[in-house]
């Protein structure tokens, strides 16, 4: 308000309740919000009211977010190894930073989670976007598809993983039971920790298997928000089916298509749980990703100051992918 | 900006600073170790354990036992994490706090290095222990720099199941085995393999290394990894795999949990396993027909098993030291680890606690005292956790390569990475 930032007689920025806002409001015509002191009086009792009901939640995040996050960078910047615990924390500059870019270990994990993250990104979102309009659709049974897609999301991610180290073994598992219906050698078909590229396909079944439900219900929410006008009148103008889902369907989808990037972008940049189940990170170091060698570093190797760096990067690297999404998806683009 | 808003911030900030620091200073006050309370002073000490179920249920059992003994000590037990990882950092946590409580833990027979070097455990030699009375390799495992830090607790080595229905006569070489399970798996078309081993990617794929290792002539020394024996015995564990086809690929993908499922379910000839696999249900071509024995020996070889188990440790902090080796006295008696076996199956750390009333309750033990004289600790190093996700890393890409090499390529190449990790100073 206009009042709350004039100066007053003593040079002092004006504040609710002073004379100046009552004058002005006065000459304007308008009635003052309330009786000046009573006024002042309600609302600093107000405020100190509410900082004092959110202070114990801001202590909270302070103590287990804030905390731990300068913490963290401290770290990244010390020597700080429980291997050497007898050894003094002393301050090392960017040499942990250093070390762990010229690590050919992380560059493989980072290019290994880069590639993984496209590509289970691209899968999650063709597939889920194909489930949604499919639960979009009017047909019988519709409600119990979509609590049966919902299953696997609703399931932790520990849970899921298990059940799928257990589904790829070829002694109890499914998976190669039903191969061998196709080709008697691929009865026995080692998955987990036996071959690089079957390794990575059992992570990556288990994850889109966990994950594409998400994207199929977010999109389907934003299927439903769609008015029904748009579609007549573009059939009304001729557009095909193709034309409709290209210029109707997936323009005024793009919200709800930009919350389930962002979302899982963010979770395969960050995955960890699927991989700790089902490879612990091989065979070798092949599928390790950047949260698994961060876990490595710093609850195996229990290394904190190199562990420290490479969490900074990778939040830096989420929070870049993030901005990069948020500016593609601003509303004023679509 | 109002004049009295940065006051307002001032005050604000003050107050998260003062609970900040107040609940900093709760956390700490913990960490101040008290003067020295003599055994028989009337006390209450702490013990950590990871006990659930049926093994939490034994150790409240010899505690209810010692306390009545020691009416002036009241034991309060602390259960950890079930799980290895997480149980560490829960005590490294309290160590790094500097808290004097747990006085007395547990701890896993790869932990006292680590807890010795960064000065969290009570060098034990104040107390003049009789370590002759223990099995020679755990005690090893609780030694460090010449110190001993923890007291074997349970001694659990890993060996060589067989099934007595079809190998006749243990095998008496590596090769053996190999012709036996080859020899079995032709004999009886049920059995879908002639040998299961841990070779995941975890801490398992380490022990079942460990208990062919010493067969070759092997020691798992990380100054120096790639030897001839660590060869042998990788490669003879590779080419099980891919040259001699006795042990499915699978196995890259088991834990000791599947390796036991294989066993008792019939349909493996032998099997790398810990002595719990004695306890289980079995099928009805397996039982009774269980044997279990040392891996054997190669030229130039000594059968061979690998040390797992449980240790009994003093944090460095505590004021109750007396009282907390009392009870470590107690708990690795010969009478209360016979009676731990019989009621749990936790194999004794102590030769005389294999009595002739063990061995009725459960016959398997008499091979299990003999394995514990073979087992082999793995390396008693501060970094030993980085040391094994080495090795981890390194067994896992020779269990997924084919080609025949592939372990003395390994350890070639790996050998100088582990070394650095195992050195007392970073970068060494």
């Amino acid at each position: 308000m206009a009042a709350d930032v004039s100066t007053g007689a003593e040079g002092r920025p004006a504040r609710a309740g002073r004379p100046a806002r009552a004058w002005r409001a006065w000459k304007s015509g308008r009635p003052t919000r309330r009786p000046a002191p009573v006024g002042h009086a309600r609302e600093r009792g107000d405020r100190r009211l509410g900082y004092a009901l959110v202070a114990p939640v801001i202590i909270l995040l302070l103590a287990i977010t804030a905390y731990p996050l300068i913490y963290n960078v401290w770290n990244a910047f010390h020597f700080d190894n429980l291997s050497y615990g007898n050894l003094p924390h002393n301050f090392v500059g960017w040499k942990n930073f250093t070390a762990m870019f010229d690590s050919p270990q992380w560059v493989s994990a980072l290019q290994r989670t880069l590639i993984f993250t496209v590509v289970t990104i691209v899968f999650d979102m063709v597939v889920g976007l194909a489930l949604a309009l499919m639960m979009h659709r009017q047909f019988h049974g519709r409600g119990f598809l979509r609590a049966a897609i919902l299953v696997p999301w609703a399931m932790p991610t520990v849970v899921s993983a298990m059940l799928w180290k257990t589904m790829f073994d070829p002694s109890s598992g499914f998976v190669d039971y039903i191969l061998a219906a196709f080709h008697p050698a691929w009865g026995s078909l080692a998955w987990v920790n036996a071959n690089e590229w079957r390794a990575w396909a059992a992570v990556f079944i288990a994850d889109s298997w966990k994950n594409i439900p998400f994207v199929a219900i977010l999109l389907l929410a934003g299927l439903q928000v769609i008015p029904n006008d748009v579609y007549e009148a573009a059939r009304m103008d001729g557009a095909s089916w193709w034309q409709s889902f290209r210029r109707v369907t997936l323009p005024m989808l793009k919200p709800a298509i930009s919350v389930a990037l962002i979302f899982r972008t963010l979770q395969a940049l960050l995955v960890f749980d699927v991989i700790y189940i089902m490879t612990g990170g091989g065979p070798g170091n092949s599928t390790e990703t950047l949260s698994y060698l961060s876990y490595n570093t710093f609850i195996i190797n229990t290394d904190f100051g190199l562990g420290g760096a490479m969490s900074i990067i990778l939040v830096l690297l989420a929070l870049a992918v993030s901005f990069v999404y948020v500016r593609a998806f601003r509303p004023d683009t679509a | 900006m109002s004049s009295k808003r940065p006051v307002r911030w001032r005050a604000a900030a003050a107050g998260v600073a003062a609970a900040a620091l107040a609940t900093g200073a709760a956390a700490c006050s913990s960490g101040s170790s008290s003067s020295a309370v003599s055994a028989s002073a009337t006390q209450t000490i702490v013990f950590a354990e990871s006990g659930l179920g049926t093994e939490g249920q034994q150790t409240q059992v010899a505690i209810n036992a010692f306390e009545k003994a020691n009416p002036n000590i009241k034991v309060s037990i602390q259960v950890l994490s079930s799980d290895s990882t997480t149980y560490l950092s829960q005590l490294e946590h309290d160590f790094i706090s500097g808290s004097s409580t747990p006085d007395v833990f547990e701890s896993d027979v790869t932990y006292p290095a680590k807890f010795a070097q960064a000065g969290w455990v009570l060098p034990l030699t104040q107390f003049n222990p009789d370590t002759s009375q223990f099995f020679s390799h755990e005690v090893a495992a609780g030694t460090y720099n010449g110190t001993l830090y923890a007291v074997p607790w349970f001694d659990n080595p890993e060996g060589l199941f067989y099934r007595t229905d079809l190998i006749k006569t243990p095998p008496t070489s590596p090769a053996q085995v190999v012709s036996d399970a080859e020899a079995a798996m032709k004999a009886d078309p049920s059995l879908k393999e002639g040998l299961a081993f841990e070779a995941d990617k975890y801490e398992g794929a380490i022990t079942a290394f460990l208990t062919v290792d010493s067969a070759f002539g092997g020691t798992l020394d990380p100054s120096n990894v790639n030897t001839p024996g660590n060869v042998g015995a990788l490669s003879w564990l590779h080419d099980a795999i891919y040259v001699n086809k006795i042990a499915p690929q699978a196995v890259t993908g088991w834990q000791e949990g599947q390796v036991e499922e294989q066993f008792v379910s019939g349909y493996t000839p032998f099997a790398i396993d810990y002595p719990f696999v004695e306890a289980q249900p079995m099928a009805a071509s397996v039982k009774g027909h269980v044997g279990y024995i040392p891996f054997p020996a190669g030229a130039g070889g000594t059968p061979g098993s690998a040390l797992g188990g449980e240790m009994l440790a003093i944090n460095a902090k505590t004021a109750h030291a007396a009282a907390a080796y009392k009870l470590i006295q107690y708990l690795t008696s010969a009478p209360v680890e016979t009676a731990r076996a019989i009621a749990v199956g936790d194999p004794p750390s102590l030769p005389s606690a294999y009595t002739s009333a063990l061995y009725n309750a459960a016959p398997y033990f008499q091979a299990v005292k003999t394995l514990n004289t073979y087992s082999a600790p793995r390396p008693v190093t501060p970094n030993y956790l980085t040391v094994s996700s080495d090795l981890q890393t390194l067994f896992s890409s020779v269990y997924a390569t084919p080609s025949t090499g592939a372990a003395a390529a390994a350890l070639a190449a790996g050998a100088s990475s582990i070394k650095s990790a195992a050195a007392a100073t970073p970068g060494s």
